[in-house]
This record gives structure tokens, sequence and C-alpha cells, in this order.
């Protein structure tokens, strides 16, 4: 086990308070959202070699009643969540945006409630 | 800021390589798939859709690397969870080892679900 000495900042699990505890937990708790989601999404899609055709598009008007559609704008919101904290994530690795690690949040979480504005605005036209 | 003992990293350094490579790889993949799905080529989404983006090669790049991607990239991560609750010793070992023959039976399932989109 090799260890070295590296300056780092409050983020992670690594002290268990603040902006860098949420980032963390939410990173995680998305992250495991998003696995169960990535398993279901080959379970329905390979519907259309297991079932044919018709299953696949009965299939698919299913799961575009109201109900799947919010569950669809929480889905990206965990993938914006997820990516846009990743990003944060692979800048501090390169060493980018340590000491800013907070400002960093906050403006890809602005960001990426702009994109869900977006996919919320869409997913609004299937619902009314 | 403060300074801390930083170990080598519990899961390996490739993993840990793999996981960003990954990571870059699902940012531009996911752009593209939700951009294009869901804002662009709007409109019910149907067995002859799918057909339609898969008779085209881009879509079939993006798709399987999605697929690779976020498999590799889900289940590494899902480890990574799993070593913090004690999975240490031959009980990391045997935990790596699952993991893989899931991600790699994921991967051929994946591949076989798609299949009569590519062949058609």
């Amino acid at each position: 086990m090799t260890e070295k000495n590296r300056e780092t900042a409050n983020v992670g699990a690594g002290l268990w308070k603040g902006t860098g505890m949420w980032a963390w937990l939410l990173h995680r708790i998305s992250g495991l959202v998003l696995v169960v989601y990535l398993f279901a999404h080959i379970g329905v899609i390979s519907q259309g070699q297991a079932q044919g055709q018709a299953a696949f598009d009965r299939l698919f008007r299913t799961l575009e009643s109201p109900v799947f559609i919010l569950l669809d704008v929480a889905l990206v919101g965990a993938v914006l969540y997820h990516g846009f904290n990743g990003v944060r994530v692979l800048l501090m690795d390169v060493g980018v945006g340590i000491r800013g690690h907070k400002t960093v949040y906050y403006a890809v979480m602005g960001a990426g409630i702009v994109c869900l504005g977006l996919f919320a605005v869409t997913a609004l036209a299937f619902i009314v | 800021m403060r300074e801390e003992i930083i170990q080598e990293h519990e899961g390996g350094m490739w993993p840990w390589l793999l996981q960003r490579v990954t990571a870059v790889i699902l940012l531009v993949g996911l752009a593209v798939h939700l951009f294009t799905l869901h804002i662009v080529n709007l409109g019910s989404l149907s067995y002859d859709n799918v057909a339609g983006r898969l008779s085209s090669i881009g879509f079939i790049v993006v798709d399987f690397a999605l697929l690779g991607a976020g498999l590799f990239h889900a289940l590494n991560g899902l480890r990574m969870v799993l070593l913090d609750y004690g999975f240490t010793g031959g009980r990391k070992t045997a935990l790596t080892v699952v993991i893989w023959i899931v991600g790699l039976g994921a991967f051929a399932y994946g591949t076989w679900a798609l299949w009569p989109w590519l062949t058609s």
C-alpha cells in the first residue's frame, strides 16, 4: 500500500460535513438508481427480440402513460445530477477547481437545472 | 483546504482510470442519446423508430458505446460502493469476478437484444 501526501479539498466522504458530503452522497444515491435503471432499460429494449414487434410497441404505449413520463423526468434529473457532478469530479482529478469546489458545484448544478427544464417542458407535451 | 494521506485507490488503478474514461464516453454518448431521442426526434418510441436509428452506423456506434461503457461504469461503480461495506480479501476477489460475469453476460444479452434491428 503506497501512501503520499496530497492537498485535497473537503470533498467526498473524506470529511463528513458540508457541501462536499451532500455532493458525494447524492452522487452515490443517483449512481445506484442509475445502475438499477440501466438493467431495467436493457430488459425493456430486449422485449423487441424476446417477444417481437407487436408486444414491443404495446409495451411502449404503456410506458407513455403520465406516471412513466414523470418517472422519465425524475430519471433525467438523476442522470443530469450524476453527469454534471461527475464533470466536477473529473475536473478535480486533473487539479481544476479544488479550492473553488463549492463554486464549481453550484455552477454545474445551475447548468443541470437549465437542462432539466428543457427536458421537463418536452415531457409536459406528453402529459397535457 | 487540508493535507491528508491518500492511500492507493482501493478499487485498483485500472478500474479507477477506466471509470474516468467511461465517464467521458457516457457524458458524450448520453448527451447524443437523450438529445436526439427526446428533444430533436420527438414522437412515440416504437420498434420501427429503433430500426430506423439502428440502420445508421453512427447510432450503432453510440448504442454499443453506451452499452459497454454504461455497463462498466455502472457495475464498477456498484463494486466501489460495495467495497465500502466489508468486501476485503477473498470476498473482494469474488465480488470482482461476479461483477465481471454479470457485466459480460449483460453485454452479450444487450447485443442479442439489438440483433433483430441490426440485421433487418
